[in-house]
């Protein structure tokens, strides 16, 4: 354990605590920086995906885990923005105001979509999203002079100031330069008082209301920046596809990306990476697993969603704090071996609070 | 004529989102979880049914009974594994949970069933009652009437019954219910039984006129349409939200072009969760302090 | 005498057939300790719910520092100087004490999200100043040795401080405390009378509140009302308040 004395206020406002910190990220930093020299095309090319998954991750994770607000529809956000994107590029926008415009029209969506559901909590919401995703998505297969319908349209290459984007090494850092400023913008947002804000009405709405916080506004803000940073990995998501259509964006991809944020580690930053990792890697160990199992049960089909939906299931009731919790403890046994004792997270047993009332 | 026909689809229809969001409502109330699976146990029945009548050979009546044991049995256990685990954990968890058992049944019924689709036989399937223009397929007859009768039972054990009753109480303050006597556990047990065997019953009712594969289960989302608009803590509200649903569904189909009658049902629900969030038959209210 | 901080008029509000509150008015003068007493059920919460507009009241008004405030949104409660506790606390669980307590200092936060999402150098002034006053809000209510503990992971009486402590964050004209002392030893409420004086004379802040603990009304408050039944039965100087007969029967029965 690491005690860092505070002496000054601003200690409790910098990014990193302390210098430890400061050099174990620098070192990650670095090591990704200089991931293309070491790394084959194809792991790059995961990589990339990792970060794109991250890049929604965070969006999600603010949502869910930090606002506690729930959303079954978030493939309808990365389907806005990687249709938006292309859209643009079809018109010979620029990259990187393509991007830009991608996260603002999901955020428009996002607040859309928000705005009415305030009044809802927990499954309404859910429900709801559920349901506006499955909109969305008959949407995008029904307005096909646009979507091109199930048909799907070509995404344009990447492209940045006539240099194309589109090999492995310049993918991988546009997507790591995104990545990098999502997180940035992050952390900023939940050390300023609209973060906490957000953090309040996960906790109690109803204290978070007597506090002065307008409730509606702040749940719009998260949905808003959900759906705006959801939105940026769609149009991402758009160029790692190659070509669009509305298989690419359905409950099985929203469900996907909640798996994501819950394997990681609800409420944590880091818990997105690990959960990105996570759910760029299943699909690969997977296919490797195919290879070893006996062929009756490796050619099961529907093996990947049952897989999905096991590990959901465990996570759930073994780890709720997800990889990231997983991590700390594993610190804690080492840090205070050997007086570690396994009840110290042990969970309260507890009753059903119920939110009715007559 | 042609309306009518559509009707009476239409409400043939709305009874089985009717049953699946029974299905919903019933868990809900008693646990205030949501069950995302509950299509997917239906899905299940469907294939229990055909287990029990097309490979076992059981007469149709004896198979029915034996879906509706052992889905029963299924939902017993499901409640017992995953769900019991999480007293008290935030309904954002238990509801991920049965998302995720959504998903290991459909690969299941996969697993064991094959992905191609099956057919259940019946007693129903070819038989028609002519009224004037109208006809009215036996299996239609059979999903309004069985739902008829499921109400009705449904109906007196929650009003009659001392079970039926403590169920309601153990619904209303898990704390109070305990302490009060009622065996709050196995009352969550008997929900999961209850509500399964509604499933199955669906699953028997719903084979004949859809195709029984893993993802039949899909129409569950449609239910939660039939459930949020009957108020998501109503039974009556439930069957009444799946005959708005499904019978809107039916004129969607008529009057609209092609492809968005399969949204009609979601339009409903977002329409309803704007416009009046509680349902026609609002049971919610806000937390006290 | 000065203008009343905080009155009501007729206040009423029923749930179905039970009439929680029953034509309540009753004034507050700035400075004071105002406690309010009476038997479980007898409609203390409900009031508090209704000043701080957690309740809609069915007829009646509410009216403070001069304005009316019974049809303003609850959220604009805070930043008109109005804070509060809840009866079992409602802090957020998952955030440390440090955190809850900036919560506080939301109402005057004069940040837009652009530059909160790129933390401009106004977003850190800002942050560095909330800091300051939290810090002497911890001071006063001896909350350093907790500062950066989740609040999941503290005992009841701590978790009670540090809803007062964030109250006390919004720097509030009005600090309404439901039932301070409830869950606390007996030690522990001893403090709560100190405390309550340090709050009202060094933070100036005008204190109504919801108390069983008839020794510590009658040592921390200046006036009280007891009510029963949802009406008022008496206000008065806490002594004469426990002396009066009609209080007696609303506590003793007949």
């Amino acid at each position: 354990m690491r005690f860092v004395l505070k002496t000054r206020y601003q200690q409790d406002i910098n990014l990193f605590l302390h210098n430890g910190q400061r050099f174990w990220y620098a070192l990650l930093a670095l090591s990704v920086l200089a991931a293309p020299w070491f790394l084959d095309r194809f792991f790059l090319g995961e990589l990339s995906l990792v970060f794109i998954y991250a890049i929604a991750g965070i969006g999600l994770m603010l949502l869910v885990g930090y606002t506690g607000l729930v959303s079954l529809g978030h493939a309808a956000f990365l389907a806005i923005g990687a249709y938006t994107h292309t859209w643009c590029l079809q018109r010979g926008v620029p990259l990187p105001l393509s991007i830009l415009f991608a996260g603002l029209l999901s955020a428009v969506a996002g607040i859309m979509i928000g705005r009415p559901t305030l009044r809802m909590t927990g499954i309404y919401l859910a429900i709801a999203t559920l349901a506006f995703a499955i909109v969305v998505e008959q949407l995008i297969a029904h307005w096909e002079s646009v979507t091109g319908g199930y048909r799907g349209i070509v995404v344009p290459k990447p492209e940045l100031f006539g240099y194309s984007l589109s090999g492995s090494w310049p993918f991988y850092y546009l997507c790591l330069a995104c990545v990098t400023g999502c997180l940035f913008l992050a952390l900023n947002l939940l050390r300023s008082p609209t973060g906490r804000a957000l953090a309040a009405i996960r906790d109690s709405e109803i204290s978070a209301q007597s506090m002065g916080i307008n409730l509606a506004n702040a749940k719009s803000t998260a949905f808003a920046i959900s759906a705006a940073f959801t939105g940026v990995a769609g149009a991402l998501f758009a160029h790692k596809l190659g070509y669009l259509s509305p298989d690419a964006f359905t409950l099985l991809t929203s469900i996907q990306l909640l798996l994501m944020v819950v394997v990681g580690g609800l409420g944590s930053l880091h818990g997105v990476f690990f959960g990105a990792i996570f759910i760029v890697l299943l699909p690969q160990l997977l296919a490797i697993s195919r290879d070893l199992l006996p062929a009756a049960v490796a050619q099961l089909p529907g093996l990947e969603p049952g897989v999905f939906g096991l590990i959901l299931v465990l996570v759930l009731i073994y780890e709720p704090l997800g990889m990231y919790g997983r991590w700390l403890k594993i610190r804690q046994y080492f840090s205070e071996f050997p007086l570690y004792r396994k009840s110290t997270h042990k969970r309260q047993k507890s009753y059903l609070r119920t939110e009715r009332v007559r | 004529m042609e309306v009518l026909q559509l009707l009476i689809s239409g409400i043939s229809q709305g009874c089985v989102y009717g049953l699946i969001a029974m299905g919903f409502v019933l868990i809900y109330k008693a646990t205030e979880m949501v069950n995302f699976a509950q299509g997917d146990m239906m899905m299940l029945g469907a294939y229990l049914a055909y287990t029990w009548i097309n490979i076992a050979g059981m007469p149709f009546v004896l198979g029915v009974v034996a879906t509706i044991v052992s889905l029963a049995i299924v939902g017993v256990l499901i409640e017992r594994i995953l769900l019991r685990p999480m007293i008290g954990e935030p309904p954002f968890a238990v509801l991920m949970i049965t998302i995720g058992l959504g998903f290991m049944l459909r690969a299941f019924a996969g697993a064991v069933w094959g992905t191609e689709t099956k057919a259940v036989s019946n007693p129903f399937s070819g038989n028609v009652i002519r009224l004037g223009d109208i006809s009215i397929g036996y299996e239609n007859m059979a999903i309004i009437l069985g739902t008829v009768i499921l109400c009705a039972l449904l109906f007196a054990f929650f009003r009659f019954t001392r079970l039926g009753i403590a169920m309601q109480a153990a619904s209303q303050n898990q704390l109070a219910a305990y302490y009060v006597g009622i065996p709050v556990k196995r009352i969550y047990s008997l929900v999961w039984a209850m509500s399964a065997a509604l499933a199955a019953v669906a699953g028997v009712l719903v084979a004949p006129i859809s195709l029984v594969e893993p993802v039949m289960g899909f129409i569950g989302v449609k239910a939660f349409a039939a459930a949020i608009v009957g108020g998501f803590g109503s039974l009556p509200g439930a069957i009444i939200g799946g005959l708005i649903v499904g019978i809107a569904e039916q004129f969607a189909g008529l009057y609209l072009p092609p492809g968005f009658a399969d949204t009609t049902a979601y339009a409903i629900l977002l329409i309803m969760l704007f416009l009046r969030p509680e349902g026609l038959f609002a049971t919610m209210q806000k937390k006290k302090v | 005498m000065s203008e009343a901080l905080l009155s009501t008029h007729s206040l009423s509000l029923s749930f179905g057939g039970v009439r929680a509150v029953d034509d309540v008015s009753f004034e507050v003068m700035p400075g004071e300790v105002f406690s309010i007493i009476g038997p479980n059920g007898a409609g203390k919460t409900s009031l508090f719910n209704l000043i701080s507009r957690l309740y809609d009241a069915d007829s009646g008004d509410i009216v403070f520092d001069g304005q009316k405030i019974s049809d303003i949104p609850a959220h604009r409660i805070a930043e008109l100087g109005i804070a509060r506790t809840f009866q079992n606390t409602e802090l957020f669980e998952h955030e440390t004490v440090l955190r809850n307590m900036l919560i506080g200092r939301h109402v005057h936060s004069r940040t837009n999200l652009f530059s909160e999402l790129l933390f401009l150098p106004s977003v850190a002034r800002q942050e560095l100043a909330f800091r300051q006053v939290v810090e002497d809000v911890i001071d006063l209510l001896d909350l350093q040795s907790y500062r950066d503990q989740v609040i999941g992971s503290l005992p009841y009486g701590v978790r009670k401080m540090v809803e007062v402590a964030r109250a006390l964050c919004i720097q509030p004209k009005l600090l309404l405390l439901d039932e301070p002392s409830s869950g606390l030893n007996p030690e522990e409420t001893e403090d709560v009378s100190h405390w309550i004086e340090d709050v009202s004379q060094d933070y100036g802040a005008t204190v109504i509140m919801v108390e069983h603990d008839m020794s510590l009304v009658a040592r921390a408050s200046s006036r009280v009302m007891a009510v029963a039944d949802g009406a008022v039965v008496a206000i008065g100087a806490p002594q004469d308040i426990q002396n009066h007969p009609e209080v007696r029967r609303a506590y003793l029965g007949d």
